[in-house]
């Protein structure tokens, strides 16, 4: 058994999806959430267990929301996709085929999805046009993962274009940028699956478009409008995760060989692992609390009423940390600031600006 | 964010309950100010579900669109917040004042004006959002509504944009004006949470702030398990009641954190520039009721090139403008700039009121003044000052070193062979110099309209909103 | 009577709360066991606030409507389209031109039901509403036939859902009637079209469109046709009578394809959260995404 899998212990593995392997470069420094992303663990299930529940959740209005838009775009053989893309690639009339990969049961629609793409790279136009939900595959630290773009499009003159479907609101020509900024993000995942697939199957990767094709509502109706997002930059970020997702080796060299952060998991799927025990495991790695994890970690409850305990300043932001010069406690800060602690190496200049600092305010509020 | 913000967070997080970071209020506090908390549907750009909004605190009116998916019941909600918000706007237009302008005709400004007090910038760009949505609509043609309805339109989209404006008071984000005056002891994102941050100002951290059963969010979005568990049921049900009742848990407890917020904010003295923005803002509301008196077309869809330049232009002077003006009306504000090095502040310890240069016709009279200081000073000699104590005066740094800090006075001491009675400081007289100024630079020369460069698309037509725009779905 | 009102109302308030606090450790026994005490407790209070007059508003779904039934509309909606359509489309058609009150959502279960009907005894009924059948002879995914077409047209191959989108805006357009419905809906199909709209605005021309899709069909009609008489053939050839009307294999079963359709895929919406900034890269499904897709490959979105 690696050493990944002995984290994991008993508990089964959670699949990663695209929006999930995005978020792998949110914080990459964390050691911690590298560790449960690469043992493949369900952070969720852990952050209930150990009494943090995150705080996220989907209300029923928005998904029914995005579940009528897809369906939207997608109806009566693809119309609406076909006009965009007949708009925005200049894809020729003849080019309509459409293939419903969903069709095939979901033990095969990995494979089918494999032969289908390589019948289009290898004959071409002739091959199909659109292919409804085609299930790609990523390795993540030795897992695969199964992913499932929306929509991919094959198109005369060889190149695939991925297409993701939002139902977020393009109103004016413009978009809410966090949430174009997050459909990039997850948009590359499909890109780099895709091209690893033409890869592995003796084509050129770079007949995948770096250009995905954005579709959502316009303006305060529900109709369809398609745009062109170029996702080179996030492409290259994932890139440079995945690879360090392999390194995680040295990572377990410095942790000691029994740990793991199994949840012993019963019949039921329910944990039995003590949350005290499960806790103090968490601990034995290494977190990177910062306020933005509070949207992209499970986790973020628990890491930060230890960065509470520990009186971090990572808990004002990286901002404030930046500024202080990396000093990490708010104790000594403190400390720094009304001259009870004297500085350290290097300590120096931060000091002085925080004894003004101090100086300052007492002068101004007295 | 400062050093000193940061200190006063580390501060705020050490002591358990949020830290001043101002001494003066430099947003201005309507005596009538009407609080407005929109709730939107998940996953909608600009749906309405709910409102809450009202000028007294005890007398909350509550509207709801109480099957959120009818385009109908969604205007009928807009003609009734319309209903509301448009005679309390238009009851500011009657009482004006005639103002004289140089090289211009007088125009008439009104002599108070209305402010929305929203939750959050969310909930700033949500009533953008529905301005947006209304202004373009009809009262005839192919899907009629009430002629109020684009009227509230225009006036939510001129409100969403004057709450861009830096230092505006017209639509003021409370969230936004509570971390302008208090440090808490938590990240700026936790801060977006009105509960939380009003916790740590009033009684200290809780973990209920963020417990959506005892806080709901402040909208516009609503709690998911709300949505899940309450919301989805009532409207499934076709009980208007219930989903009016729904709605009602989720906005009173806000109501009641924006008063009290309103509260805290009212019990900081004025700073001494905020009538002067406001005046600006009377002005801005004036110029905007006399367009649409004049029969002008909807706000365009997007700005021509020229307009977005002039528009970006302006939103930085008034930046600038804003940051000076809050220095010198607040000395903890000044205090991040003499942290700096841009300001000093210390005791008068010299004085040659009657120093002059020059000789003969040319002499001009100088005053010198040498100030004691712990700032640690960071300014060249010959850099222009001035200071918060006499706002007219102007002088120039002629040397600083080892706490002592020579200027000699330009500006503000009078004609005469000696300086105006009280133009220069005392010996023993503290006071506070700063290279921050509120003299800039005039706007760029921006070609007017009609000459925008074809690199540019070429002039602007003039916005006319077509059917299209009318007939619009919003679904 | 508002005492009692006033306990309702307390007691519901305290449930909901509960099912709240359950859902989010996700303890869904606790929740399930509230859940129900909250909707007897809503329904009480239903019934004492409206005096007890009317005890439930809503119209009970797949009861017949007027005299037509679900069955009988879509029959209708189906004939006049000449061509597989989805539920979405079938119940446009049917607002549009037979007046009817047709739900896209009440289509979802019929081929079920259909099916089972032919199986207890095939042939009994005039016409059923079937599948349209995949290359792979599998029924294809929310679309429905009526069984008495030929097989060629139930058939789908990689261009048929293109070609009977324009079969069926030739139909709407051939049909067009003064009523809105049926222009904002041609207008809706004929916007797709090369050639098929003037503009944005105004009614659209029903020779317009026809012209227009008759044009384009021209460029798939040969190799349609011969794709869909290829698996004709192989149905014949391959699939018994039960099959041949409702799918061959059990890979996707009839029942799974519904689900599939009524839930239309994962959902696409961005979770939310209190410090959830519009869409984050973060997976926080809701719990019915989760547990659905817990032992398939992830779905893309969630
Ligand atoms: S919440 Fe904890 S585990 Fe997750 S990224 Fe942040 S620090 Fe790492």
């Amino acid at each position: 058994m690696n050493r990944l899998d002995a984290l994991r212990g008993t508990t089964p593995q959670k699949p990663h999806d695209a929006r999930a392997i995005a978020a792998l470069a949110a914080n990459p420094g964390c050691a911690r959430r590298a560790l449960l992303d690469g043992a493949g663990i369900d952070k969720d299930a852990a952050a209930r267990h150990l009494g943090f529940p995150a705080p996220f959740g989907q209300s029923p209005f928005a998904i029914t929301r995005g579940n009528v838009f897809e369906a939207l775009v997608k109806a009566d053989g693809c119309a609406e996709l076909l006009r965009m893309l007949r708009e925005l690639l200049g894809l020729p009339i003849a080019e309509v085929a459409y293939h419903d990969v969903e069709n095939v049961g979901a033990h095969l629609r990995h494979a089918h999805t494999r032969a289908l793409f390589d019948r289009a790279a290898r004959d071409g136009g002739d091959a199909g046009t659109v292919y409804d939900h085609p299930l790609l595959s990523l390795d993540i630290a030795g897992h695969t993962a199964y992913l499932e773009p929306d929509v991919v499009a094959f198109q005369l003159g060889g190149r695939f274009h991925i297409v993701e479907i939002k139902s977020f609101a393009v109103i004016d020509g413009q978009a809410d940028p966090s949430a174009v900024a997050a459909a990039a993000r997850q948009a590359a995942v499909y890109v780099l699956a895709l091209r690893r697939m033409l890869r592995e199957l003796g084509h050129d990767p770079l007949r995948v478009a770096h250009d995905v094709v954005l579709v959502c509502p316009e303006n305060f109706a529900n109709r369809p409008v398609a745009s062109p997002l170029d996702v080179r930059r996030q492409l290259g970020v994932l890139e440079r995760q995945l690879s360090r997702m392999t390194g995680l080796d040295r990572l377990l060299d410095g942790l000691p060989a029994d740990l793991t952060f199994d949840l012993l998991p019963d019949e039921d799927g329910l944990p039995t692992r003590p949350a005290a025990e499960l806790a103090d495991a968490l601990r034995g790695a290494t977190a990177r609390y910062a306020p933005d994890c509070l949207s992209a970690c499970d986790l973020c409850f628990f890491c930060r009423d230890e960065a509470r305990q520990e009186g971090a300043t990572d808990l004002l932001g990286r901002h404030v940390r930046d500024e202080l010069g990396g000093v990490a406690s708010v104790g000594e800060a403190l400390g720094l600031a009304d001259g009870a602690r004297d500085p350290a190496e290097g300590q120096e200049e931060i000091a002085r600006l925080l004894r003004n600092a101090e100086r300052l305010r007492r002068e101004c509020l007295a | 964010m400062s050093l000193l913000t940061s200190l006063a967070r580390l501060r705020a997080l050490d002591e358990g309950i949020a830290q001043p970071i101002a001494t003066v209020r430099h947003v201005h506090l309507s005596a009538r100010p009407m609080v407005f908390i929109p709730l939107k549907l998940s996953g909608e750009a600009a749906a309405p579900l709910a409102a809450v909004l009202g000028t007294e605190r005890d007398r909350p009116h509550l509207l709801v669109v109480t099957q959120p998916r009818n385009r109908d019941l969604r205007f009928a909600w807009a003609a009734e917040l319309a209903g509301l918000l448009l005679p309390y706007i238009e009851g500011f237009l009657a009482a004006t004042e005639t103002v004289e302008r140089r090289n211009a005709d007088p125009y008439e400004r009104a002599l108070d004006a209305p402010q929305l007090v929203l939750p959050n910038p969310a909930g700033v760009a949500f009533t953008r959002l529905l301005g947006r949505s209304t202004r373009f609509r009809r009262a005839d043609g192919p899907y009629p509504v009430p002629a109020s309805v684009p009227l509230l339109g225009r006036w939510l989209t001129y409100f969403g944009e004057r709450a861009a404006f830096p230092g505006s008071s017209l639509m003021p984000a409370v969230t936004e004006e509570l971390g302008r005056h208090w440090a808490s002891g938590q990240s700026g994102l936790e801060d977006a949470n009105l509960a939380a941050q009003l916790g740590w100002i009033t009684e200290g951290p809780s973990d209920d702030a963020e417990d959506p059963l005892i806080w709901p969010p402040a909208g516009p979005a609503t709690d998911p398990g709300f949505d899940a568990e309450v919301l989805a049921p009532a409207i499934e049900s076709g009980s208007a009641e219930r989903v009016t009742e729904a709605l009602r848990t989720q906005l009173e407890p806000t109501w009641r954190l924006m008063w009290r917020a309103i509260d805290l904010l009212a019990g900081l003295p004025e700073g001494a520039s905020v009538a002067q923005r406001w005046e600006h803002d009377r002005g801005s509301f004036s110029g905007m009721a006399a367009q649409l008196a004049e029969g002008a077309p909807p706000q365009a869809r997007r700005d021509g090139a020229v307009a977005a330049a002039s528009r970006l232009a302006r939103l930085e002077r008034a930046q600038a403008a804003y940051e000076v003006q809050r220095a010198y009306d607040d000395p903890l504000v000044m205090a991040e700039h003499r942290l700096t090095g841009e300001a000093f502040a210390g005791e008068v310890v010299e004085t040659d009121p009657e120093h002059a240069e020059g000789e003969g016709r040319s002499r001009k009279l100088r005053p010198l003044v040498v100030i004691k200081t712990d700032d640690p000073v960071r300014l060249a000699p010959g850099t222009a000052l001035g200071t918060p104590q006499r706002r007219a005066q102007g002088a120039q740094l002629v040397s600083a070193r080892d706490g002592l800090v020579t200027l000699k006075i330009t500006k503000g001491m009078g004609r005469g062979r000696t300086p105006a009675p009280g133009s220069v400081p005392e010996v023993g007289e503290r006071v506070c110099y700063t290279s921050l100024t509120d003299d800039f630079q005039g706007s760029a020369a921006l070609p007017e309209a009609e000459a925008t460069p074809w690199t540019h698309g070429g002039p602007p037509r003039e916005y006319e909103p077509g059917d299209e725009d009318a007939r619009e779905e919003w679904s | 009577m508002s005492d009692r009102l006033d306990q309702l109302e307390a007691r519901i308030d305290e449930l909901r709360a509960g099912v709240r606090r359950a859902m989010r450790v996700k303890d869904t026994a606790t929740a399930r066991a509230l859940r129900a005490e909250l909707r007897a407790a809503e329904r009480s209070w239903d019934t004492l606030v409206t005096g007890g007059l009317d005890g439930s508003p809503r119209v009970p779904d797949g009861a017949p409507q007027g005299l037509v039934t679900v069955r009988e509309q879509a029959h209708q909606a189906l004939t006049l389209l000449g061509a597989p359509a989805q539920p979405r489309l079938i119940a446009a058609v049917g607002e549009a031109f037979l007046g009817g009150t047709l739900r896209g959502s009440q289509l979802t279960s019929l081929r079920r039901d259909e099916e089972r009907s032919f199986a207890s005894s095939p042939y009994g009924r005039p016409y059923y509403l079937c599948a349209a059948l995949t290359d792979r002879l599998a029924p294809a995914r929310g679309l429905l036939t009526v069984s008495t077409w030929p097989l060629e047209r139930r058939m789908v191959g990689p261009l048929s859902p293109r070609v009977d989108f324009l079969t069926c805006a030739i139909a709407v357009a051939r049909h067009l009637s003064p009523d809105p419905r049926a222009a904002r809906l041609l207008a809706r199909m004929a916007r797709n079209i090369p050639g098929g709209a003037a503009g944005d605005l105004g009614p659209p021309d029903p020779d317009r469109v026809i012209e227009a899709a008759a044009n384009e069909l021209a460029v798939h009609a040969e190799r349609d046709t011969r794709d869909r008489a290829d698996l004709a053939e192989r149905a014949t050839s391959q699939l018994d009578d039960r099959a041949r009307l409702f799918g061959g294999t059990t890979l996707i079963t009839v029942a799974g394809a519904a689900a599939t359709a009524a839930n239309g895929g994962a959902p696409t919406g961005p979770p939310a959260g209190p410090y959830v900034l519009g869409a984050p890269d973060k997976g926080a499904g809701a719990t019915a995404a989760r547990t659905k897709t817990r032992n398939t490959p992830t779905r893309g979105r969630r």
